[in-house]
């Protein structure tokens, strides 16, 4: 591998591109302007699919792309640096696709000499990729056709003879094109949003294994080394981090109880009264039994459980995380945490995404329940509040699309589409993806968030929990003292906009740095001062230690994804909550009687963003500030570029 | 009375396999962060969630040192080194030593192995669990005493659950 080829520090420099049409595989040089522009991970990613997927690409045809992006500091020491990104053009929304996944991976293809795989094309037959040394083979997989994940990974170890390859792969459900399949990494680690399994079956790409017996060397070591110490210690000395530590992403549960933002029973509700058999203190004691971490993470929030009695008895398995104690416990009645366990572990064995699968089930049992869809629709699987069983049978018909399984497989937009009537309303999506596990009406950026994220009802790419979880010091800190008590306010419109601008810029940048969510999201401990720090350090590139640099590159990330969408056909008509959020108040609990009002919050942020208020199209004056004038050019001459300098 | 060392001393039940003790190992040796480099080996298990940090032991009655034809391997205190200007790469250790602790070096493909770090080893100083540490030798059999003691306690309180289930 030539030095040369290297654009900065901390980059493998080179780009493996994969066709499965032709079978060819090539490597590309990482360009210097990209690296400086879009960073890495999501950034670059956003990069490389708006130039090679154009619009009205069918996402399971041979045209689509399917990216696995690292960044700069991707493979190195510093905290939280084992993850890496899908990206894709998703099956279920028709747009921006990303999904990020921890574990070994990213790592592992950089040590292998690669920042970045492009997969294109559609092999003929069953095949995976073994990514070595600066080098890939397409091989056979056949044999592993109708595996589940758990098997493929161990089939595919097997045959490239090294135990500690790591793997990506998909289960049948990713072979049967479940619109939100998920790969699976490491057993438990998981790109589960937004259908990634799907595009991989689509291409016949079973798995991608890989092994690298290279280096990741950092521009300034010393200095870097140096702030990886620094951020250890800054997570060893967080009381929150090490209580993240202890109990998992399950806390959740009670915290959110207790702030009313539970999401129970279709998003009706956001208390539930079962909550203490799926929370974290419930887990701890009778289930835990090991803590695990993603390369390099001091933080460690991962969690093996084993049933030691009952239905379940001799389950052992990571997980599950919040959002699947949310989307398979409160949000469809269940308070056996038995059950969660088995149904996030079937859900990483055939490859499912856990919050598209609970909320289709949920949006089912509420249709059932109000009498807008009979019992012929259900196929005999018993489909209410609280019936595990009947959703552990559902999600065995989902990996297979077999029965009430293959409507349930398309999605809770698709499904209400095809049975009509009233059902829209209860579909719980935003451009076509499944609302995670939070309500806006009793935390209001949540709100803003879920309607306008690139890839639909994202929490990860906005979410601010300085007023979910009131952290006044650090909304003193980022929005002025005068602000803080409007920002912390969870029921109020004020500050929203702002607030969640200023994370999705922030947060761009973590996505392509790559960094985790838990320690810069929740809890708040590193910020965009710490990556241009970072940033400086294992690039080298001295503008980085601009931190107005840095923001800058997070809102051109953020929007490219977005005229990559806007391309698609996006308009502010689609930035949008479902009714239940904006007209139906929070039935109980503390935030009894509030509701979202999203017009408003929508206009702010569109005027911070330089968008149209109308259209919510980018300005041609924005884009070019922003180094994207080629990308303004393309949306113009498309007819969706906005006129004038800002959103009025 | 000979000065007792410190030895690394390694718990698997605190590990959580994320490998940092690999990378902080490869930056010290190297000055860059690459896992085959590194000294220390995080052997994984993911089915039953097994980690175990693999390091040379710097065992009291070394089989390298033995099989050693040149001298290149020695003990001094209660550690093993390796003196590279003696070593004929012969290899004759890394098929001795029972616990993978003598290697290759993947990129210059030679004979390589802990040296502690000069004395502050730096997979200890790093891990953020404390699965590795670096103690006074003569402590080590009492602090394993005291997690023998938790571990049963633990186990006690399995087999009589106290409350709910
Ligand atoms: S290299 Fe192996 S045999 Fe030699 S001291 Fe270390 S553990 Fe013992
Ligand atoms: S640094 Fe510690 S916790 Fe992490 S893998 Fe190494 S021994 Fe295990």
């Amino acid at each position: 591998m030539s030095e040369l080829s290297r654009p900065y520090g901390g980059y493998a420099g080179r780009i493996l591109r994969v066709d499965l049409s032709s079978g060819r595989v090539s490597t590309q040089d990482l360009p210097r302007d990209w690296a400086r522009l879009f960073i890495g991970g999501s950034g670059l990613a956003a990069r490389i699919l708006w130039e090679e997927v154009g619009p009205g690409t069918d996402p399971l045809g041979p045209d689509n792309r399917l990216i696995v992006a690292t960044g700069p500091v991707t493979g190195t020491a510093w905290h939280t640096s084992g993850r890496s990104v899908m990206v894709s053009k998703s099956p279920l929304t028709g747009i921006w696709a990303e999904s990020h996944f921890g574990g070994h991976f990213g790592p592992e293809l950089k040590y292998a000499g690669f920042d970045a795989l492009v997969v294109s094309g559609r092999s003929p037959r069953p095949v995976y990729l073994w990514v070595h040394d600066g080098t890939a083979e397409i091989r056979d997989a056949s044999d592993m056709w109708g595996m589940d994940t758990y098997e493929t990974t161990a089939a595919v170890r097997d045959d490239v003879g090294y135990p500690a390859a790591k793997v990506l792969s998909i289960g049948p459900a990713g072979e049967n094109l479940v619109k939100y399949a998920a790969v699976i990494t490491n057993s438990h680690d998981a790109a589960g949003r937004t259908g990634m399994g799907a595009v991989m079956g689509s291409k016949k790409l079973k798995a991608v294994a890989v092994r690298g017996f290279g280096s990741v060397r950092v521009a300034d070591p010393d200095r870097f080394y140096e702030l990886a110490l620094e951020a250890r210690d800054r997570v060893l000395g967080s009381d929150q981090a090490m209580e993240l530590r202890r109990y998992g992403t399950a806390m959740l549960v009670e915290v959110k109880q207790a702030i009313g933002e539970l999401p129970t029973y279709n998003h009706r509700s956001g208390v539930f009264e079962g909550f203490e058999t799926i929370g974290s203190h419930h887990i701890r004691k009778n289930y835990w039994v090991a803590t695990k971490a993603c390369f390099a993470c001091s933080l460690a929030c991962k969690k093996k459980n084993l049933v030691r009695g009952g239905e379940f008895r001799g389950l052992f398995s990571g997980g599950p995380e919040y959002e699947g104690l949310y989307a398979f416990g409160s949000n469809c009645g269940v308070d056996y945490f038995p059950a969660v366990l088995k149904m996030n572990w079937l859900c990483n064995r055939y490859g499912i995404d856990v919050i598209s699968a609970g909320v289709s089930m949920s949006f089912l049992m509420e249709l059932r329940e109000r009498g807008i869809i009979g019992e012929d629709l259900l196929g005999g699987v018993d489909l209410r509040w609280g019936n595990h069983e009947a959703m552990i049978e559902a999600l065995e018909l989902i990996a297979r699309r077999e029965g009430v399984g293959d409507l349930l497989a398309e999605g809770v937009r698709e499904m209400a589409r095809r049975i009509g009537g009233e059902a829209e309303r209860y579909a719980m999506h935003v451009k076509g993806l499944e609302i995670s596990g939070q309500d806006g009406r009793t935390h209001r950026s949540a709100g803003l968030t879920h309607a306008v994220a690139a890839r639909g009802a994202d929490h990860m790419r906005g979410l601010v929990t300085v007023d979910q979880l009131a952290y006044r010091d650090v909304a003193a800190e980022r929005f002025g003292e005068d602000k803080a008590d409007r920002v912390v306010d969870g029921y109020s419109e004020d500050y929203k906009a702002l607030a969640v601008k200023m994370h999705e810029d922030a947060y761009a940048v973590r996505d392509s740095l790559i960094v985790c969510w838990y320690s810069v999201g929740w809890p708040p401990l590193f910020w965009v001062d710490d990556f241009s720090r970072v940033l400086s350090a294992v690039t080298g590139e001295e503008s980085w230690s601009d931190v107005g640099e840095v923001w800058l590159a997070g809102e051109r990330i953020v929007n490219l994804k977005r005229a990559f969408n806007v391309r698609e056909g996006i308009t502010r008509r689609d930035d949008t909550l479902p009714e239940r959020f904006t007209r139906e108040p929070m039935p109980e609990g503390p935030g009894r009687g509030q509701v979202v009002d999203l017009e408003r919050m929508l206009d702010e942020y569109y005027e911070l963003r330089g968008w149209d208020l109308e259209t919510g199209f980018p300005t041609r004056e924005r884009l070019e500030e922003l180094g994207l004038s080629d990308v303004a050019e393309e949306l113009a001459g498309a007819g969706k570029l906005a006129r004038g300098g800002g959103g009025s | 009375m000979p000065a007792v060392d410190r030895i690394l001393v390694v718990d698997p039940e605190r590990c959580t396999g994320c490998r940092i003790c690999e990378a902080a190992c490869s930056y010290q040796h190297y000055g860059e962060f690459n896992p085959r480099r590194s000294y220390i080996t995080v052997l994984k298990r993911e089915s039953d969630g097994l980690f175990v940090p693999m390091v040379c032991q710097h065992c009291a009655k070394p089989l390298c040192v033995e099989a050693c034809p040149t001298g290149a391997l020695y003990q001094y205190g209660s550690a093993v080194f390796l003196d590279k200007s003696k070593c004929i790469e012969c290899r004759q250790c890394v098929n001795a030593c029972p616990f993978g602790g003598v290697g290759i070096d993947p990129v210059t493909l030679q004979v390589v192995k802990c040296d502690l770090c000069g004395g502050d080893p730096q997979c200890a100083r790093r891990c953020p669990t404390g699965a590795i540490s670096y103690v006074r030798a003569d402590l080590v059999g009492y602090r394993r005493k005291l997690e023998g003691a938790e571990r049963l306690s633990r186990l006690t309180s399995l087999i009589v659950p106290s409350g709910g289930g």
